[in-house]
C-alpha cells in the first residue's frame, strides 16, 4: 500500500455552519462556502496562498478563530460536467 | 463520462470465482478469460479473443492447463501461446494471445490493465480483513450499467444513505452531519470522515449488532484511486468511550464495507461489495441478514445508477451539475481519476 505522500489537502466542513475551512499542503489555510471555489484555491498553489492567514507552522488557532477572506459570490457553484 | 486510467491494478474477481471453470470478464474495454492452473494453482489472464477468428475463449474448454478454442480448436497455453493449430503442424509466429499480470491478495484477483510494465505489487491497495478469520464477509457483485464514474460519485457522498437508503442504512445524521476531506495526492488517496455522536441506529446496525438505543456512528473513508474504496465504520451505544489511546477499541462494532470499482466497458461497472465485521462472527443468523439486507441496499444503488445513466445520456454534452459541501470529496476523486487518466 502506497504511504503518506508529501502533498496532503485537507477541507473540514466547519461545524454549525455552511462553510469549508481548506487547508493547503504548504499550510496556507483559506475558507469558501463551495468546494468548487475550494478545490480552485487548493489547486491554484502556491497562487493566492502567501495572503492567507493561520499559516506555516503556526496553526494551533481552531477554524472559528481564523478569519480568511471567504470566496465572494456563489458564481462558481454550478460545473460543467464533462 | 470519466476516461478510464490505465496502467493500475484493477479487481477482476473474487478468489473464489476463479477455478477450474472458464471466466469471461471485460476490464476497461478489454475481453479478459480467467482460470485457475492445476498445477501451481495460479491465476491464468489471457486476451478473450481466438487469434483465428475472434472466439472467445471463455466459451471454449480446458484441457489441462490449456484451453481449446470452442470454434476451430486453436489451443493456448498458460502464457498465451499458442501449442497447436488444426490439420497443420506450422503454428504461425504470431499466434498467441495477450497474458495479463495477475496478483491475488485479500482475496481479491487483481489484473494489470496498461501496456506499462506493472506497478509492483506491494503497490496494491491492502483489504486484509477479507481474508481475516477474526472477521466474517459478506459479499456479491452486481454490473452496473453506469459509467464508472457513477459509482465513485455514490460511494464518496454517503449522504445518500438518508435518501436512497432510508430505513436501511440511511437515517437524518447522515446527511445532516459534516465531513471531513483530506486528499493525498502522490499516492492517490481521498479520505473523507463522517463522525455523528448522537444519531438513530439504522436497521442495518440494529439487527445486527443488537443495540437498541441511539448510537455514536462514524464512518471513515479510504478511497484508493481508482479501484478499491474502503469505508470502515464503527458503531457504540451512545455515550460509549471512544478508542483507547493505545487504539484499543474491543467495545465497539466494527464494519468494514469494502468496494471495488472496476471499469468493466464503457458506461458499464463492476460493483465489488463485501461487508465485513468483527462482532458476531459465528452467528449465521447475523450472516444471512447481513447479505440479504445489503444486497438490497446495493441493489438500491444499482438501479438508481441505471436510471441515471440513462437520463444523463439523453442530456446534451457539458450539462450543468450543482455541487455543495456534500461533494468536496467526490469532486476531488473525480480530479484525481482524471489525473490518472492523463
Ligand atoms: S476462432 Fe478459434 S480456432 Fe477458429
Ligand atoms: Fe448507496
Ligand atoms: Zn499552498
Amino acid at each position: 500500500m502506497s504511504g503518506q505522500s508529501a502533498e496532503v489537502y485537507r477541507i473540514d466542513w466547519v461545524p454549525g455552519s455552511d462553510l469549508l475551512h481548506g487547508v493547503c499542503h504548504c499550510g496556507a489555510e483559506h475558507l469558501a462556502s463551495d468546494p468548487i471555489a475550494m478545490w480552485e484555491w487548493m489547486l491554484a498553489h502556491p497562487l493566492g496562498h502567501e495572503g492567507s492567514q493561520g499559516i506555516q507552522g503556526s496553526s494551533q488557532q481552531s477554524s472559528t478563530e481564523i478569519s480568511p477572506q471567504i470566496t465572494a459570490g456563489e458564481s462558481s457553484s454550478d460545473g460543467r460536467h464533462a | 463520462m470519466a476516461a478510464f486510467a490505465k496502467n493500475q491494478w484493477y479487481v477482476a474477481a473474487y478468489s473464489d470465482e476463479i477455478g477450474r471453470e472458464l471466466l469471461g470478464r471485460t476490464i476497461l474495454g478489454e475481453p479478459i478469460v480467467f482460470y485457475r492452473a492445476e498445477g501451481d494453482g495460479a491465476v491464468v489472464a489471457l486476451a478473450d479473443r481466438c487469434v483465428h477468428r475472434r472466439f472467445p475463449l471463455s466459451e471454449s474448454r480446458l484441457d489441462g492447463d490449456t484451453i481449446v478454442c470452442g470454434y476451430h480448436g486453436f489451443t493456448y497455453d498458460t502464457t498465451g501461446a499458442c501449442v497447436y493449430v488444426p490439420g497443420q503442424k506450422r503454428i504461425p509466429r504470431t499466434a498467441r494471445v495477450g497474458a495479463y499480470p495477475v496478483v491475488e491478495q485479500d482475496t481479491l484477483v487483481w489484473v494489470w490493465i496498461g501496456d506499462a510494465e506493472p506497478a509492483d505489487a506491494k503497490t496494491i491497495p491492502r483489504a486484509p480483513h477479507l481474508g481475516d478469520p477474526a472477521w466474517t464477509t459478506v459479499r456479491g457483485m452486481e454490473p452496473i450499467d453506469a459509467d464508472y464514474g457513477l459509482l465513485v460519485d455514490n460511494l464518496l457522498d454517503l449522504s445518500h444513505e438518508t435518501y436512497l437508503h432510508g430505513g436501511y442504512i440511511g437515517t437524518p445524521e447522515v446527511a445532516e452531519t459534516p465531513i471531513s476531506t483530506e486528499v493525498d495526492e502522490g499516492a492517490a488517496i481521498v479520505r473523507v470522515s463522517r463522525h455523528m455522536d448522537d444519531a438513530a441506529c439504522p436497521p442495518f446496525y440494529a439487527k445486527s449488532t443488537g443495540i437498541e438505543g441511539r448510537i455514536s456512528r462514524w464512518q471513515d473513508i479510504e478511497y484508493f484511486a481508482p479501484c478499491l474504496y474502503l469505508l470502515h465504520s464503527r458503531i457504540v451505544p451512545v455515550g460509549a468511550p471512544p478508542p483507547g489511546p493505545d487504539g484499543e477499541d474491543s467495545h465497539a462494532f466494527h464494519t468494514e464495507i469494502t468496494y471495488a470499482i472496476t471499469p468493466s466497458a464503457e458506461g458499464k461497472v463492476y460493483d465489488f461489495w463485501a461487508v465485513s465485521r468483527d462482532f458476531a462472527v459465528d452467528d449465521e443468523e447475523v450472516t444471512e441478514f447481513l447479505h440479504a439486507f445489503n444486497h438490497k441496499v446495493v441493489m438500491q444503488d444499482v438501479d438508481a445508477l441505471n436510471l441515471l445513466q440513462k437520463v444523463l445520456a439523453d442530456e446534451p454534452e457539458g450539462y450543468q451539475e450543482l455541487s455543495i459541501n456534500i461533494d468536496t470529496g467526490g469532486l476531488a476523486a473525480r480530479r484525481i481519476l482524471a489525473r490518472l487518466a492523463g
